[in-house]
């Protein structure tokens, strides 16, 4: 059963027609081209699909589009503003944390949320807070210690 | 050799690609969607083993949305079949991208919905139904050898489909006449790669132009490309291949898939673009299958630890619709590791099973011989009282002896195998490790130590199958960029970084000025896939060749205008001059107008223009045995020594890992911040396989670790301390000096940390041959011990 949906993704304001079923994830990436947040194994288990719903990192591929109508969800692609990347991006970048880049987005927009909460977190607090987004390539180390040295450079 | 490589190569250049992976602008296959594109979900086996005597696709046919439906059958009447088998294989049989008559494994893929999403598409597989005659799933490898057992593949006339043999003259004598002899049942259980990005396809044929491009998640693009060609009979030189950003393979992603051959076929049939992104629980029961060996392997000693040799009967449990992965004969080729052994034989058996294909997962073969030699090296260690790092000391290759030829004929590049060890024990604090472990078992705390060194052969090389080379073509345009074009595509090792750093390093090209196109055979010269830690030793060296023909010809130019001799010159800064007189040079984009567009100034014979294609044939290969069999068939043998500490809670069976620390040597290295993280992660991808990660099957054939609920990969929390160094031992065999880099740390993990909890559950005489180490299992190990009084 089609819905038309509103929601605001990135600062802007997107509707479209979503089934009850379909899964956010599938809404952001098909209907609004966000593709950008990936999909790994849509039993949320890999957070590759990790996206900020009203304030709160969230797995896409748990929600459905039709329970976000109304609200406010930001992607990997809002981290950039006025073409600048975002410290924790940019902290990435210099710290090596990516490899195939499939995981990062999801790992990213987990960070993010921490950070949104905790500005100076403990190294616990930040393996706790990505322990549900999987990477397969760097090992997490330099994941850590990118999200540690952005804490720094935080802004929303 | 002398090594002459020149910055930016050897620095810790930040990666180009990870830019747009940071912005979310990478581009996977998944993110690609032509107009007109249908989608498409496969009907798979529910069991094992089974004839298919009939499949109603009727309701199917009539859901909402769908568009086409296809069985085995109908595939099988209008494609060639797979290729399957070949020339090693004993018994090659005949298979197609749908199953056709019978099912082999769980999960096989037996018919294909189209329809116009992939919602609709799902729904109607549930649809289709299958009536199935079953027949006896065959699970264990060691009872598919008995007469009698049911037969994967009847045709075939037998399980065994693959022999393998080598044997040293006099072996069993050494084994007679020896004081020691260790025996011992050891196996390396079934596991996946697991990259984060599933299997993607995207097929569009385009009838105007009667031209087909597909969109693979693949390493491997050029042998795709005529894997299509083969199978829907269509020119190759029609087809195009693109992989474009891949997250991820690990071995996984560089062979081809029965769902991969069969979209080009469903696009040129249905004239539109055709799409498949396999679920995870896909992936787990259809992506290749790694390891799973069992070794009935025996080393002889002298009591004081001396190594004498080595005999092995190795069954390999290869699954279903096996290829030749090679995993068996690189196994097998490698039982000697590390060690002065010349006393070695080998009986190897690869047996069809009713499981997913076994393949490419990172240390492929190699990681099984590496897990079960050290295994037994520290077994011998512990039986004869002999430390494990002393024993290993003993017995190593020594420095001097490089290039080394072990017994198979493996032509070990270089290496420092004792100080590896050495400067790992000082790291750790080896000595005063042994001494905490001795006061914590006074407090109840189960520390134990595990030492491993793992060798892993990079970039392997054989007939019709990785070809032994690589290739980059490097254009200089008349703006001053440049583009490589590289033979091999990649899935995370950076190549658009390390290329653009050798060639920026031979051409004074500036780094930000070069762009790396791959994964796309339309541009890009014919290579192999990405597997086998390749990269670093025959790409790299592919681009250094280019940026070497490249410079050549700048200085050729430079030189007749400035009448000073090419090897009088240096290029810098963007300027061409003359060593002894600086003051006399030429601007690089002078010397590239010239290329151009003042082709009368050129050297005479010089073809205008400023493109050129290098290539690199690893030059020590051996394509064919000898007459006792010896060959050498890997390029390089980088190696780490490890040494492990964990604590192990005897109420819950967990273990933690105190610390790992390891010195690696993988040669000259083009950007050590590259190695480091794919070295972290191959490590943390190692201790998944030897403390969680397991494909389970039960006795009917299902495959009951089949997501990421029960297949555990590790997470964040997980990661040990890490010290990691570098040795650097610089490959002979390549001008850069490199080794692979990419395997070696995954090879790690398992030996080291069976070792390290067998050592700490040394009072209980624990003994650790099956794995993954899960609480429950090493719980069982400690109960097992216990009800054994033999040990004190």
């Amino acid at each position: 059963m089609a819905k038309s949906i509103t929601l605001t993704v990135n600062g802007k304001s997107y509707s479209g027609e979503a089934d009850s079923r379909t899964l956010l994830v599938h809404f952001l990436r098909d209907a609004l081209s966000l593709t950008g947040t990936h999909v790994g194994c849509v039993v949320g288990r890999c957070g590759a699909c990790t996206v900020m719903w009203n304030g709160t990192a969230v797995k896409s591929c748990m929600v459905f589009a039709v329970q976000a109508d109304g609200d406010e969800v930001v992607t990997v692609e809002g981290l950039v503003k006025d073409k600048r990347l975002h410290p924790l991006q940019q902290s990435f970048w210099k710290n090596d944390a990516v490899e195939c880049g499939y995981c990062t987005p999801g790992m990213l927009m987990s960070a993010y949320g921490l950070l949104q909460k905790n500005r100076n977190p403990s190294d616990e607090q930040i393996k706790k807070a990505i322990s549900g987004n999987l990477c397969r390539c760097t090992g997490y180390g330099n994941i850590v210690a990118a999200i540690k040295e952005a804490a720094g450079n935080f802004t929303k | 050799m002398d090594f002459p490589i020149n910055p930016p190569i050897g620095e810790r250049v930040r990666r180009k690609e990870t830019e747009r992976f940071v912005s979310g602008t990478g581009r996977y296959v998944d993110d690609l969607l032509p107009a007109g594109t249908l989608h498409v979900s496969f009907v798979r086996s529910s069991c094992a083993h089974a004839r298919i005597k009939s499949i109603d696709v009727t309701a199917a046919r009539a859901m909402p949305g769908v568009r086409a439906v296809y069985t085995g059958a109908d595939i099988a009447a209008h494609v060639k079949p797979l290729r399957v088998g070949g020339s090693s294989v004993l018994r090659p049989v005949k298979l197609y991208p749908l199953a056709v008559d019978k099912v082999r494994y769980f999960g096989e893929p037996l018919a294909v919905v189209v329809a116009d999403n992939r919602y609709l598409a799902e729904d109607a597989i549930d649809m289709v139904a299958v009536d199935y005659e079953m027949l006896p799933a065959v699970v264990d490898p060691e009872k598919a050898m008995e007469p009698g057992a049911a037969l994967v593949h009847e045709e075939a006339g037998s399980n065994i489909v693959y022999k393998f043999h080598f044997a040293t003259d006099g072996i069993d004598k050494v084994f007679q006449d020896a004081e020691v002899v260790i025996k011992e049942r050891i196996r390396s259980h079934r596991i996946t790669a697991c990259p984060i990005e599933p299997r993607a396809y995207l097929a569009h044929y385009n009838k105007d132009e009667d031209t087909l491009t597909m969109w693979s998640a693949t390493a491997n693009p050029h042998s795709l490309r005529g894997r299509i060609a083969e199978i829907i009979d269509f020119p190759e030189g029609k087809i195009r291949v693109i992989a474009p950003d891949v997250g991820g393979s690990f071995g996984v992603k560089i062979q081809t898939y029965q769902e991969e051959l069969l979209l080009p076929y469903l696009s040129r049939e249905l004239g539109r673009p055709i799409k498949w992104c396999e679920t995870r629980i896909e992936h787990m029961r259809n992506g290749r299958h790694g390891r799973d060996q069992i070794h009935y392997v025996e080393m002889a000693l002298k009591k004081d630890g001396t190594m004498l040799g080595i005999r092995d009967k190795i069954i390999a449990d290869m699954g279903s619709t096996y290829t030749v992965d090679h995993s068996i004969q690189a196994a097998a080729l490698y039982m000697t590791g590390v060690y002065q052994i010349q006393n070695y034989s080998v009986d190897a058996l690869g047996i069809a099973t009713t499981k997913t294909t076994h393949g490419s997962l990172r240390g492929i073969g190699k990681a099984d011989a590496s897990y079960i030699l050290e295994r037994l090296v520290d077994i011998a260690a512990r039986q004869l009282k002999i430390d494990p790092i002393e024993l290993r000391l003993k017995n190593f290759i020594p420095a001097e002896a490089f290039p080394y030829r072990n017994v198979t004929g493996a032509l070990y590049d270089s290496g420092q195998y004792h100080l590896a060890m050495r400067r790992t024990a000082e790291m750790a604090g080896y000595d005063r490790l042994r001494q905490e472990q001795i006061e914590l078992r006074k407090q109840g705390i189960y520390r134990g130590i595990g030492v491993a060194f793992v060798m892993e052969p990079t970039s392997s090389s054989r007939i019709h199958a990785t070809g032994g080379y690589a290739s980059c073509r490097l254009r200089i345009d008349p703006s001053g960029a440049a583009t490589v074009f590289s033979s091999m595509g990649e899935q995370g090792q950076g190549h658009e970084t390390t290329i653009a750093q050798i060639v920026a390093s031979q051409t004074g090209i500036p780094f930000d000025k070069i762009t790396v196109i791959h994964g796309d055979t339309l541009p890009t010269p014919y290579g192999f896939g990405t597997g086998s830690s390749r990269s670093s030793v025959v790409l790299m060296p592919s681009a250094w060749v280019a940026g070497k023909l490249m410079r050549d010809k700048m200085l050729g130019i430079a030189a007749r205008q400035l009448k000073v001799l090419p090897e009088n010159l240096q290029i810098d800064g963007g300027k061409v001059f003359a060593k002894d007189h600086p003051e006399q040079s030429i601007a690089v984009m002078e010397i590239i107008r010239t290329a151009y567009g003042a082709i009368h100034l050129l050297p005479e014979n010089m073809e205008p223009g400023l493109e050129v294609t290098g290539y690199f044939i690893n030059p020590n290969i051996d394509y064919t045995p000898d007459d006792k069999g010896r060959m050498n068939t890997f390029s390089s043998y980088p190696y780490a020594a490890v040494i492990a500490v964990v604590d192990v809670d005897i109420e819950t069976g967990m273990i933690k890992i105190v610390r790992y620390s390891t010195v690696h040597d993988c040669g000259n290295m083009i950007n050590p911040q590259i190695v480091d993280t794919q070295q972290q992660g191959s490590i943390m991808q190692g201790i998944g396989a030897a403390l969680y990660e397991e494909l389970r099957y039960d006795e009917d054939g299902q495959l009951i670790s089949s997501s990421f609920m029960d297949y555990r990969l590790p997470c964040a929390e997980e990661v040990p301390e890490l010290q990691l160094e570098h040795i650097i031992t610089p490959n002979p065999f390549t001008p850069l000096g490199a080794k692979g880099a990419g395997e070696t740390g995954m090879l790690g993990p398992p030996p080291a940390l069976c070792s390290a909890v067998e050592d700490a559950l040394s009072p209980f005489g624990v003994k650790v041959r099956e794995t993954p180490l899960t609480p429950d299992r090493v719980l069982n190990l400690i109960e097992k011990a216990q009800a054994t009084p033999a040990h004190g």
